[in-house]
């Protein structure tokens, strides 16, 4: 028995202790080194971390140049499969593509709109710039889902820069080197995504759950009963650690039990991902007029940030006012001058007027005057001409007129 | 005389085939993952390091292994160290059969291997978890065990043929 036992105690210290021809270090001397790593990893010295970006540098790159062969065979995989579904998804994609295109203005509308409130509310303007990045290692591990993308801190990449591909979000960067990143796929154990269910506007947590989907987390038992297949699941925001209103997948029922159950089926396929786009974002204030000291303090507040631009646009408004007044009054004088002008012509017509027909009188009269020289004795009465009128009744100046006939 | 020197280092690299090949899959992961099998995974670097380590393959240097457990965790995006120690423990398990062994079986071997990995499995669940706060799911690594366990077989069986080469 003691002997049998100490040829175990020989063969463990052997197997730990004794060095082969060929080995520098001893098993032993390498679990503690292995412990001792395992224990720096998980400290944040900078010197520690700036050495795991290195190491990550150029495993990464190793990694990536390794699998070109494996990658080849995986693509031509993919491709044989995906020819054979060809012309089924080009049809649904044709169907698809049309009513995407008549949402499409209504959106872009929307987002303007969004846009425009949220300057208003956060006091300044994000802007977000979207880099094309190129998967580099994809190795789709049963433990862990991520993902190693070609851009780093370098390019402005940061720990928790959200992944999307095309308009789909797709994870978070967790690990930031200096020309590539680790990013946390949304089907992971360890993602936590805070969501909007839509229609039914339930919140609640998206996790991963290892495999291609999500699962729904923390939600209220009496808002389960309102999910429905094929709801849109989106970002809500909430934590902001990923951006609001980015869809992320659809909502589909699984098992035949009576209680409904869901999981989120992604938009995007993560083990199609060739490149992804890293969403940088920068904040810009707006930049306001600060008189004195005391304004700047306020300007802190979002409130009195309000206030100021109510005030500053009640003073532009009664600016304009006085503007109109003033105008408002010159164009008062210049209606009375021209009145005058009005008035002063109409009296230069009127007696424009009575010298016509003063002209037009003495036209006639003048005109009977002469025919009276002519005439006048037909249309006199005398003793020889009892038809004729008196000198100057209307009946004369009629037979003058009409050249001497009488009528009767 | 140029023959003879392209045969030396042909078997020069013969030889280094092995270690060569643990760090090509443990950089490429090469596990057959894009199948989609759901739940299919095996551990092709345990296999390796198991059977050559317990043949004291000359060309198997511990450092290395270690090292190779390093690119492992890098590529994966474990804690570093996790593969390091689950690899050197391999190799002490292998060195502890070695020395209580006097005649080799290859099915003793196997399910030796079965136990080991177990253990190592278990071993490195409870770090993630306890230590690292990792959210793992148990059957996956209870799958990827039996696969491993599973393929150890086969695996073996070309290697043999490859120390065959080797010694002819």
């Amino acid at each position: 028995m003691a002997s049998s036992r100490d040829d175990f105690i020989i063969a463990i210290r052997s197997a730990f202790l004794k060095k082969s021809t060929q080995q520098k270090f001893s098993l032993l001397t390498l679990v503690f080194f292995s412990l001792f790593i395992v224990v720096l990893s998980s400290l944040d010295f900078k010197v520690i971390r700036y050495s795991k970006a290195v190491i990550n540098e150029l495993v990464y790159r190793s990694s990536f140049i390794v699998s070109v062969p494996e990658n080849l065979i995986k693509d031509t995989f993919i491709q044989v499969k995906d020819y054979t579904t060809f012309f089924n998804k080009y049809k649904k994609n044709v169907d698809e593509l049309e009513s995407l295109k008549s949402s499409y203005v209504s959106n872009e509308i929307t987002e303007y709109e969004n846009r425009e409130l949220k300057e208003l509310i956060n006091d300044y303007v994000s802007s977000s710039n979207k880099i094309l990045a190129k998967i580099i290692v994809d190795h789709d591990s049963p433990f862990l889902k991520s993902i190693i993308i070609n851009k780093g801190s370098k390019d402005n990449i940061k720990i928790g820069t959200n992944i999307y591909d095309q308009s789909y979000l797709v994870g978070r960067v967790i690990e930031v080197n200096y020309k590539t990143s680790r990013v946390l796929l949304l089907s992971d154990l360890n993602s936590n995504v805070p969501v909007t269910i839509a229609p039914q506007n339930i919140q609640a947590i998206v996790t991963g759950s290892g495999l291609d989907n999500g699962q729904i987390k923390y939600i209220k038992s009496g808002f389960l009963d309102q999910l429905v297949d094929d709801s849109i699941v989106y970002t809500s925001g909430t934590g902001a650690i990923f951006k609001s209103g980015v869809p992320i997948g659809k909502l589909q029922s699984f098992g035949e039990s009576s209680v409904n159950e869901y999981q989120v089926e992604f938009y995007s396929d993560f083990s199609q991902l060739k490149y992804v786009f890293a969403e940088i974002i920068t904040e810009t204030e707006i930049p306001q007029n600060v008189t004195d000291a005391d304004n700047n303090i306020e300007e802190n507040n979002p409130l009195d940030a309000k206030l100021k631009i109510l005030e500053d646009e009640l003073s532009i408004i009664e600016e304009s006012n006085k503007k109109f007044q003033k105008e408002n009054e010159n164009l008062k004088s210049e209606i009375n001058n021209l009145n005058y002008k009005v008035l002063n012509l109409n009296n230069e017509i009127s007696s424009q007027k009575r010298t016509i027909s003063q002209f037009n009188l003495d036209t006639e009269e003048l005109k009977f005057l002469k025919l009276n020289l002519e005439y006048g004795h037909k249309c006199r009465k005398s003793l020889f001409n009892n038809k004729g009128f008196t000198v100057g009744s209307v009946g004369y100046k009629n037979c003058v007129l009409s050249k001497g006939k009488i009528d009767g | 005389m140029v023959s003879l020197r392209t045969k030396g280092s042909f078997l020069k690299l013969y030889g280094w085939l092995p270690i060569l090949i643990l760090y090509i899959s443990v950089l490429n992961e090469f596990d057959l993952n894009y199948l989609n099998l759901e739940y299919f995974s095996f551990n092709f670097p345990f296999i390796l390091i198991f059977f050559f380590t317990l043949k004291d393959f000359k060309h198997f240097d511990y450092i290395l292994v270690f090292i190779a457990g390093l690119f492992n965790d890098t590529v994966v995006g474990l804690p570093l160290g996790i593969s390091s120690l689950s690899y050197t423990l391999i190799c002490i398990s292998t060195a502890y059969l070695r020395n209580i062994t006097i005649r080799p079986n290859p099915m003793k071997d196997w399910f030796y291997f079965l136990l080991i990995i177990s253990l190592i499995n278990s071993l490195n669940y409870s770090i993630l978890t306890l230590f690292f706060s990792l959210d793992l799911i148990l059957m996956n690594y209870l799958v990827n065990t039996f696969f491993t366990f599973s393929f150890y077989i086969v695996f073996t069986s070309l290697f043999k043929y490859y120390l065959r080469g080797l010694n002819d």
